[in-house]
């Protein structure tokens, strides 16, 4: 089930689902390669290699225009062919993708940007690739004990502190309130959920009644939002620490549209995808604390350009920053989407 | 509730043969000693406990609205439980059933997307489930491939043809037409009732009335016991394979369209992983892995038991981390109990 997919091109959505078609394509590209090279270059050539977790997620999805936008950016505006190659396993599989990060060392690519799926099943492919003298960035999720020179990504401990501050200004400084979690264990998910319960333990009149992990699953988060719900019809306020439950149409959480509806109980967020804007434009979620998605792919891509071409330093961890949405600026973010423009900065929430 | 869920029809189920009674000894009264013999009445009796504890610790519990949301949640799970109990009954084992409930509820969306009427798009992801569903019958029945492989495989297809069709991106925006089959609730005379759960209920006295009404059924759990005899007998075993797992894909795609309506949204990595938890369920609720016994009424009180479980745990807050160990020592606990009664009732 886990096969590799290797978006040369931008690859069309229909082109995914036929995996042999794929395999080909890749056998074609690298025996074109090996063929074709031009006998007089006009530019030396620089191929960067970005892989996600999986494939199919919009948020890398959105990575990933951003990588390509700079790609041509540099290409345009710099001495280098600059070749972008994006892959990743289809499902968020560690193993596969050590499979994925082998592949392009044996390619030889000049400098791989890496969100690794388990952080020390990714650790052997990365050192084996420095060792093969390919320098490698982590990105949105690290391999911390590996030879990778820089991690660039949100600050999540500082994230779920911010998300509990949001959510303290919404509800005040007494009542219920719930955490959403993914899997049990996630390294991000926990920094979050830490930062929030740190901040929340400044306030003796605020109680954390539940923590509910979804798996990631949407109908275990919808679930878990109506148990806790059912059981708390007093709570105040929700921390979804991802936005599983969100994904359900309305209809699937009567009794926390409900609270929400009755302006009683509050909701922040993680993430920031088109479907929660809305969410937050109609009164649903009072905020929302978004990643740089398209920055996941845009700086990652000048960053290693920097460290191969100008074998510039970096510090160990380079912190994106966060996007903060409310109702205030809410219609600037849904812009954004549309335009696809993640450059000019957002209004203040 | 629990009136609600299991009208007496379904209460019709099918003794297993059970070994002789030992002849002497201590004497305990027959009827009493057969209606201890039973798995449904074991899960019947947690499920009140559970029941009991969790109305004791959280006012909520009982209330309306909760039942109704287990009863919701209850459906659809039971409604895959269903087919998948099915083949275990044969000796068979269907891993595709989380990919074929994720298939058939992402191609009736698109179906919907693409502007098919609601009847024709539920009739597409049905299709959808018992292709895949026949797919598996013929491999295992005509080739005689190890089910557990061949089903293995199709999950895998089933789920990548679901990523594929979508580019792993999750379908939204659905009719409402479509999503009352799963939120909607039928009000007769003061009595809120969920359509899911008039779904399950339908599909259990059907299923029930399969097994225990015609010649299929006796065959059915004939061949988990003995397939030797059957074929003797005469019996075309192959076609009773084809059609249980065919049966077993058409249930699965049924419950999935039905959690699809209730999200609100079709994912395509949506009940991954849920064929284990399904197959837990019914093995809870009485259901033999080595074929030949089991019960409707079984399976839809195990699935009960295991989500009432899970609900109770997030309403009473307890860690995320002890959950997963809970249903699973309860797993195991219910398997032994059933291990040590029938050492009991074989050696007396």
């Amino acid at each position: 089930m886990h096969h590799t997919q290797t978006a040369v091109a931008p690859a069309s959505r229909q082109l995914r689902s036929f995996g042999a078609i794929r395999v080909l394509m890749i056998g074609l590209v690298a025996l074109l390669a090996a063929c074709a090279a031009p006998a007089t270059p006009p530019r030396p050539k620089l191929t960067l290699a970005w892989v996600t977790k999986s494939l199919g997620n919009p948020v890398f999805d959105h990575g990933y225009r951003g990588a390509q936008q700079k790609a041509l950016e540099l290409s345009r505006d710099g001495p280098y062919e600059v070749e972008l190659i994006t892959v990743g396993p289809i499902a968020a599989d560690a193993v596969e993708q050590t499979r994925v990060l082998d592949d392009l060392i044996a390619r030889r690519v000049d400098g791989i940007a890496v969100s690794c799926n388990d952080p020390t099943a990714c650790s052997d492919p990365i050192d084996r690739a420095v060792a093969a003298g390919i320098p490698v960035m982590t990105w949105d999720s690290d391999a911390p004990e590996s030879d990778r020179f820089t991690f660039l990504s949100i600050d999540n401990y500082a994230a779920g502190r911010k998300a509990a501050e949001l959510l303290i200004q919404a509800i005040g400084p007494t009542g219920a309130v719930a955490i959403i979690t993914g899997v049990p264990g996630g390294l991000n998910l926990e920094q979050r959920v830490s930062g929030f319960r740190d901040v929340i333990a400044g306030y003796p009149e605020i109680t954390i009644v539940a923590e509910v992990a979804t798996n990631e699953d949407i109908s275990r988060g919808v679930q878990g939002v109506e148990d806790v719900m059912q059981a708390h019809p007093e709570l105040r306020g929700w921390f979804f620490a991802g936005m599983w439950p969100l994904f359900a149409d309305r209809g699937a959480m009567p009794l926390w549209e409900q609270a929400t509806r009755s302006g009683r109980l509050k909701t922040v967020s993680f993430d920031t995808l088109p479907l929660q804007l809305e969410l937050v434009r109609d009164g649903y979620l009072t905020a929302l604390i978004g990643q740089k998605y398209w920055g996941w792919g845009y700086d990652s891509i000048q960053i290693l350009y920097d460290k191969v071409t100008e074998r510039r330093q970096f510090p160990p961890f380079i912190d994106t920053g966060m996007d903060i949405v409310t109702a205030r600026n809410v219609e600037a973010m849904l812009r954004a989407w549309e335009t696809n423009d993640f450059q000019t900065p957002l209004p203040p929430p | 509730m629990s009136d609600q869920h299991n009208p007496p029809a379904i209460r019709a189920t099918l003794e297993p043969e059970r070994p002789a009674p030992p002849q002497a000894g201590r004497a305990r009264p027959k009827p009493l000693r057969a209606l201890a013999g039973r798995q449904e009445l074991l899960v019947l009796g947690l499920l009140l406990l559970a029941g009991i504890v969790l109305s004791l610790r959280s006012e909520n519990f009982l209330q309306p609205t909760n039942l109704l949301n287990l009863a919701r949640g209850v459906s659809w799970f039971a409604i895959s439980a269903l087919g998948v109990s099915m083949v275990i009954l044969i000796g068979g084992i269907d891993l595709s059933v989380g990919a074929v409930m994720a298939l058939a509820g992402l191609v009736c969306a698109l179906a919907l997307q693409a502007g098919t009427p609601l009847p024709l798009a539920i009739g597409a992801g049905l299709l959808s489930g018992t292709g895949v569903g026949m797919a598996n019958g013929l491999l295992v029945g005509q080739l005689n491939l190890p089910p557990f492989i061949v089903t293995l495989g199709t999950m895998g297809l089933a789920r990548g043809l679901a990523l594929g069709l979508t580019g792993g991106a999750p379908v939204r925006e659905l009719p409402a037409s479509f999503r009352m089959l799963g939120q909607g609730d039928l009000r007769l005379a003061g009595v809120t009732l969920p359509l899911p759960l008039l779904a399950m209920v339908t599909m259990a006295l059907l299923v029930s009335l399969l097994l225990h009404q015609t010649v299929l059924g006796r065959y059915i759990y004939t061949l988990g016991r003995d397939e030797q005899a059957l074929r003797v007998a005469g019996v075309a075993t192959t076609r009773i394979k084809i059609t249980v797992y065919t049966f077993s894909g058409l249930l699965a795609a049924c419950g999935g369209i039905i959690m699809t309506a209730w999200l609100g949204v079709a994912a395509p990595t949506a009940a991954e992983g849920y064929e284990l938890d399904i197959i837990a369920a019914a093995v809870i609720g009485g259901t033999s892995l080595f074929g030949g016994e089991g019960s409707v009424l079984g399976v839809v009180l195990g699935t009960l038991l295991m989500l009432t479980v899970r609900n109770g745990m997030v309403m009473l807050g307890l860690p995320a981390y002890w959950q997963l160990s809970t249903i699973g020592a309860m797993i195991l606990a219910v398997v032994l109990i059933d291990y040590l009664r029938r050492r009991r009732l074989t050696h007396g």
